[in-house]
């Protein structure tokens, strides 16, 4: 036990990543990397926790792999085209099974999804332990991603330049463009996708086709989930979709403070996990998630609005603790 | 089959089963995943002999986790749990390690515990989360499956990194290997097993009513914040003791899809509980044949795809609820209402004529049905193919049987005592009441229709002045002078 | 008259002599997301009466019956039945809780839910018997449910929902019965049905209370009424307490109500 868990410095906890000019190159990328999927991930996350689908973005993160793993079947190669192209179908295909099953049938909505993300992820997981050799992926990766492997690439000096700017490998780059392309469709649709989250009744009232923004917002998840996978794997995607939003909701209660919330936590995930990852030794995108987490229990503690602490002194000060069950029972007598 | 299968023989036939896995044939050979010269031919073979202890633990442990989690899983299912169920599975992740550094081994016992208490923490954590702040369930549920899992992922890469950390398979419990089920985990399953048959039927009412109406079974006097976390309790239980085989990422599978399986095709839950446990069974059993096959194959995905399989079976063709089913039964009965139409249609003609002559000609049901001569030949073939009309020699004329001719009688009937009941009882103008009718004649059923009769006191008029038919008019055709022996009036046996 | 919510509950303390009424409470509070919703309630309930509970949206009136029941948490004070508290006396409540509570594609029967009824009588463990069947089969027979036993109960409509809600109650063989709203969304024939039912439970000398949101039937359907919005505005027999003044209290300045309430008032004139 003691054996794995490193001793703690603050020093070298702070400083380690940074000191060797190499590791700091190929750090600096990997922190570009999660910065650049946080911040994707964690906008488009907002709009599934306001519409109470953040289970939807989970089965959509497992599910884009058979998509992938065709794509590799289909294309030979590891080209972005093919891969975006079969995510985006899986990814919709996925949506149109949840609505499907819970439509036409009894079965609610949660087991729906179940159902239906779990069938998909089951055949990428078949097709890439059937196809091992022509699909370049395996099944780890899949899960927890390889975003560490960026930083010799970056190192390897393969970058891909746009207008004569270096944007690191071809993941990052794309991550990059994705982010971008990201917030662009975030402010011109900024108030659809608000009214349609908000209240569809009201959308379909001012001619807005709650539908489309529907299928829209899962395509355009798809396309995130499948840019962001190669590098945090399928599921720790889904922490990167939640937990950003969620921890900003906690802080703020207006929309456009939790979307700039989203991109500082982003970037304090990133960071903060490429330093967790090189104190443990362990995998980054794990990491990333770990920190994430931790800002969720710092704001959830330590929040103005509902923090725990808050709730605390609150019910101390009022002398109105909430009763237990028991109450009936106890103040009956 | 399944349908059929009713607790007693369900119970029969897995001590038969086990009893066989256990003592069948004593040829020790090499473990499942080792062989990859084989043919699958050979390799099924293998299987199917039961000859190989490892297949044989596979096998039963496949079939021990199938029946728990269907089990539980129909609980899950009707409470609206699927997700608890997918978040406790991942959040087990960080227990699952440590249980495995407790001594750097895979030590059943040590894992059981670990998973169990990380999967309870996880669930108590959305509790939590859902209880002091705005966040919805989902939201919590999401976080705490991601960030469970990624501290399970952190640890499990750290013992990887040690020397001794990578021989020892902890990452067969991402995607799950039934080979790597040894003797003490199969013991560990049976008493899983075993232990939540027992609690779930002697407590089956307790947990059916606070399934249902959890308010009610709260004034009724039942504990329904223990049963809840009694299932809680099983349901990790179940999580852990399927990690093995079917891995964290589908465990969830298991438990939901069998169990919506069942949903679809029975009413009642001791029905749905059977079900779920025997489509668990199965898809246990395809799961480990499959991935018997190949040397990499996991174990898991191939679970889940046999579940799904039976999912998408009772989705498409379940006797009550099948999608299929459902398009068939409109089908066929848009078909019947068409006949019935055309039926009605000669009825019409022969009135129109006052009942003379028993056949009706093509040229006659073209015109009354203002369709083409095409379309009217289709029709009374419709009709001829069901036995309520046939055909003369020329093909030009045609004949109701007698099941027609009451067929045709009835539907009329229907109709101008739907009408009339329109514009009586309700008060509808005379002149509203045909479209409603031609719907609601195809659907009035015997007793409706002899409510209708006395509400309108055995009218004979419909509001258009027209006779309604009446039993008499069924028998009327019988009475039709000179004809064969064999013609019965418009119903001619040919 | 309206001071009946007030009368002191002296009677409680000699035991043999009388009975304790059915439903005591004394000073309740009970508030949601640290906003009251109740407050200070006082309230005894003579048994064998037939008591509406009417009120705004909002005024409370599910929340009071689940607080009594113990399915919420009280801020202050307490409640008894028939003179002890809710748990010790769980067999003598009867409870039909709102339609929309439950998920009705659950896979039980009529049958299955009635017989839920029986479940408190049986304690842990035990299964149904067939006496407990005989008597969920009489309770089917009285709301007319008995020829649909058999059925799943999404396949039932509203009201044949509602009367198998009330034919579980029954078969809790209960004193006093607690129903939440059970004449939201059904049609006329069961609307009557129901108030048949319950006139013969009061005749067998049980207690009722019905939360109800329609006034103008009120009045007809009640023997007593409580008005209630977040306090008690009053409570005692449907002629003194339905009156214009007091209903205005209750319901505060919402025209349309108020003019449905001057309509009814004036019918009753």
């Amino acid at each position: 036990m003691s054996e794995l868990i490193p001793p703690f410095h603050w020093h070298t906890f702070l400083f380690s990543p940074w000191n060797d000019p190499l590791i700091a190159t190929s750090n600096f990328w990997i922190v570009l990397m999660g910065f650049m999927v946080a911040t994707a991930c964690g906008l488009v996350g907002n709009y599934l926790i306001v519409r109470r689908m953040a289970l939807v973005g989970d089965a959509i993160s497992h599910s884009v792999l058979p998509g992938i793993a065709i794509a590799f079947l289909v294309s030979q190669t590891r080209g972005s085209t093919a891969m975006f192209i079969g995510a985006l179908i899986a990814g919709i295909v996925t949506t149109i099974i949840i609505e499907v099953i819970h439509k036409k049938t009894r079965v609610k909505q949660d087991a729906a999804i179940g159902i239906a993300f779990t069938s998909l992820f089951a055949i990428g997981v078949i097709l890439i332990s059937l196809f091992a050799a022509q699909i370049d992926l395996d099944q780890e990766c899949v899960l927890y991603g390889e975003i560490g492997y960026i930083g010799p690439e970056a190192l390897a000096g393969e970058h891909t330049r746009i207008f004569g700017i270096p944007l690191g490998p071809i993941t990052v780059a794309r991550m990059i463009l994705v982010t971008i392309a990201t917030c662009v469709l975030i402010a011109l649709f900024y108030k659809e996708l608000l009214v349609s989250s908000f209240d569809p009744g009201l959308a379909s009232s001012l001619g807005i086709n709650a539908t489309m923004v529907h299928y829209g917002l899962m395509s355009w998840l798809s396309v995130v989930v499948v840019s962001s996978f190669e590098s945090v794997g399928a599921i720790l995607v889904i922490g990167m979709l939640i937990l950003p939003g969620a921890t900003a909701a906690l802080l703020t209660a207006r929309f456009p403070r939790i979307l700039l919330l989203t991109v500082l936590n982003a970037a304090l995930s990133s960071l903060g996990g490429v330093h967790l990852a090189t104190w443990l030794n362990c995998s980054p995108a794990g990491a990333m998630v770990v920190m994430a987490s931790l800002l969720f229990s710092a704001a959830w503690i330590f929040s103005p609005h509902d923090g725990l602490i808050r709730r605390w002194y609150y019910m101390r000060g009022a002398g109105t603790s909430e009763p237990s069950e028991a109450t009936v029972e106890l103040t009956s007598k | 089959m399944f349908f059929m299968l009713s607790k007693r023989t369900f119970i029969y036939l897995l001590t038969a089963l086990g009893y066989f896995l256990f003592f069948a044939g004593n040829v020790e050979a090499a473990r499942i995943g080792d062989i990859s010269e084989m043919s699958i031919g050979e390799q099924t073979a293998r299987f199917f002999s039961f000859q190989d202890p490892a297949v044989r633990y596979a096998v039963i442990g496949s079939i021990l986790l199938g029946i728990t989690c269907g089990l539980l899983g129909s609980f899950i299912v009707v409470r609206k749990m699927a997700l608890v169920g997918d978040t406790l599975s991942h959040a087990v992740l960080p227990g699952v390690a440590l249980g495995f550094m407790w001594n750097m081994t895979k030590n059943p016992i040590a894992i059981f515990i670990g998973a169990t208490i990380a999967g309870l923490i996880g669930t108590a954590v959305v509790n939590l989360i859902k209880q002091t702040t705005r966040l919805k369930e989902d939201t919590a549920l999401g976080m705490v499956l991601a960030g469970f899992f990624a501290v399970g992922i952190c640890m499990i890469t750290m013992i990887q990194q040690l020397p001794t950390g990578n021989v020892s398979g902890i990452d067969k419990f991402l995607f799950g290997q039934a080979a790597a089920i040894g003797k003490d985990d199969l013991i560990l399953m049976a008493t899983v097993t075993v232990l939540t048959l027992l609690i779930v039927g002697i407590f089956y009412k307790e947990f059916l009513v606070s399934s249902f109406d959890a308010g009610f079974a709260r004034v009724a006097g039942f504990p329904v914040q223990v049963l809840h976390y009694t299932l809680m309790l099983l349901l990790a239980f179940a999580v852990v003791i399927s990690l093995q085989a079917v891995g964290v990422v589908l465990v969830s599978a298991m438990l939901i899809t069998p169990a919506a399986a069942a949903y679809l095709l029975t009413d009642r839950m001791h029905k749905m509980i059977w079900l779920a446990a025997g489509f668990g069974m199965l898809a246990g059993l395809v799961g480990a044949f499959f991935s018997f096959l190949g040397p990499s194959l996991p174990t898991g995905p191939f679970m889940v795809l046999g579940a799904s399989a039976v999912f998408a079976t009772a989705f498409f063709f379940g006797p009550k609820h099948g999608v299929t089913t459902r398009w068939w039964q409109q089908r066929s009965r848009a078909k019947r209402m068409n006949r019935e139409n055309t039926l009605k249609s000669i009825y019409h003609v022969l009135e129109d004529r006052a009942f003379k002559g028993e056949s009706v000609s093509l040229e006659e049901l073209k015109i009354r049905r203002a369709e083409s001569f095409e379309e009217a030949h289709q029709r009374a073939r419709e009709l001829a193919a069901h036995d309520l009309a046939t055909f003369d020699a020329k093909k030009s004329q045609i004949y109701l049987t007698p099941d027609g001719w009451q067929r045709a009688c009835e539907i009329v009937r229907n109709h101008r005592l739907w009408e009339l009941y329109l514009t009586n009882a309700v008060q509808f103008a005379a002149d509203h009441v045909h479209e409603d009718a031609e719907k609601i004649e195809h659907v009035l059923g015997d007793e409706v229709v002899r409510e209708i009769e006395k509400r309108l006191n055995y009218a004979t008029k419909d509001p258009h002045g027209r006779d309604i038919p009446g039993l008499r008019d069924v028998e009327k055709g019988k009475r039709m002078d000179g004809a064969p022996a064999e013609t019965i009036g418009y119903g001619r046996r040919t | 008259m309206i001071s009946t919510a007030r009368q002191p509950t002296s009677a409680l303390g000699q035991a043999g002599a009388t009975e304790a009424p059915p439903l005591e409470i004394h000073d309740l509070t009970v508030s949601y997301h640290k906003k009251p919703v109740l407050w200070g309630i006082d309230l005894v309930v003579p048994a064998g009466k037939l008591v509406g509970i009417v009120g705004p949206n909002g005024a409370g009136k599910s929340t009071l019956i689940k607080a009594v029941m113990g399915l919420l948490p009280l801020n202050s004070g307490w409640v008894k039945i028939y003179g002890k508290s809710f748990q010790k006396n769980l067999k003598r409540v009867g409870y039909v809780p709102q339609r929309e509570s439950v998920d009705w594609d659950f896979p039980v029967n009529v049958m299955d839910v009635v017989l839920m009824g029986r479940y408190g009588h049986l304690g842990l463990i035990k299964r149904p018997s067939k006496r407990d069947r005989e008597i969920a089969r009489e309770c089917l027979d009285k709301v007319k449910m008995l020829p649909y036993s058999d059925r799943q109960i999404s396949n039932l409509s509203g009201g044949q929902q509602q009367r198998v809600f009330l034919a579980r109650a029954l078969a809790q063989e209960s004193d006093v019965y607690f129903m939440d709203e059970p004449f939201s969304g059904v049609d006329a024939a069961t609307e009557s049905a129901i108030i048949t039912l319950l006139h013969e439970l009061r005749a067998k000398g049980k207690t009722i209370l019905v939360v109800h949101h329609d006034l103008p039937t009120a009045r007809n359907y009640f023997d007593m009424l409580l008005l209630l919005n977040m306090r008690v505005v009053a409570f005692g027999p449907t002629e003194e307490v339905f009156t214009y003044e007091l209903l205005q209290k209750t319901y505060g300045g919402r025209l349309t109500i108020l003019s449905e309430v001057a309509e009814a008032v004036r019918q009753k004139v």
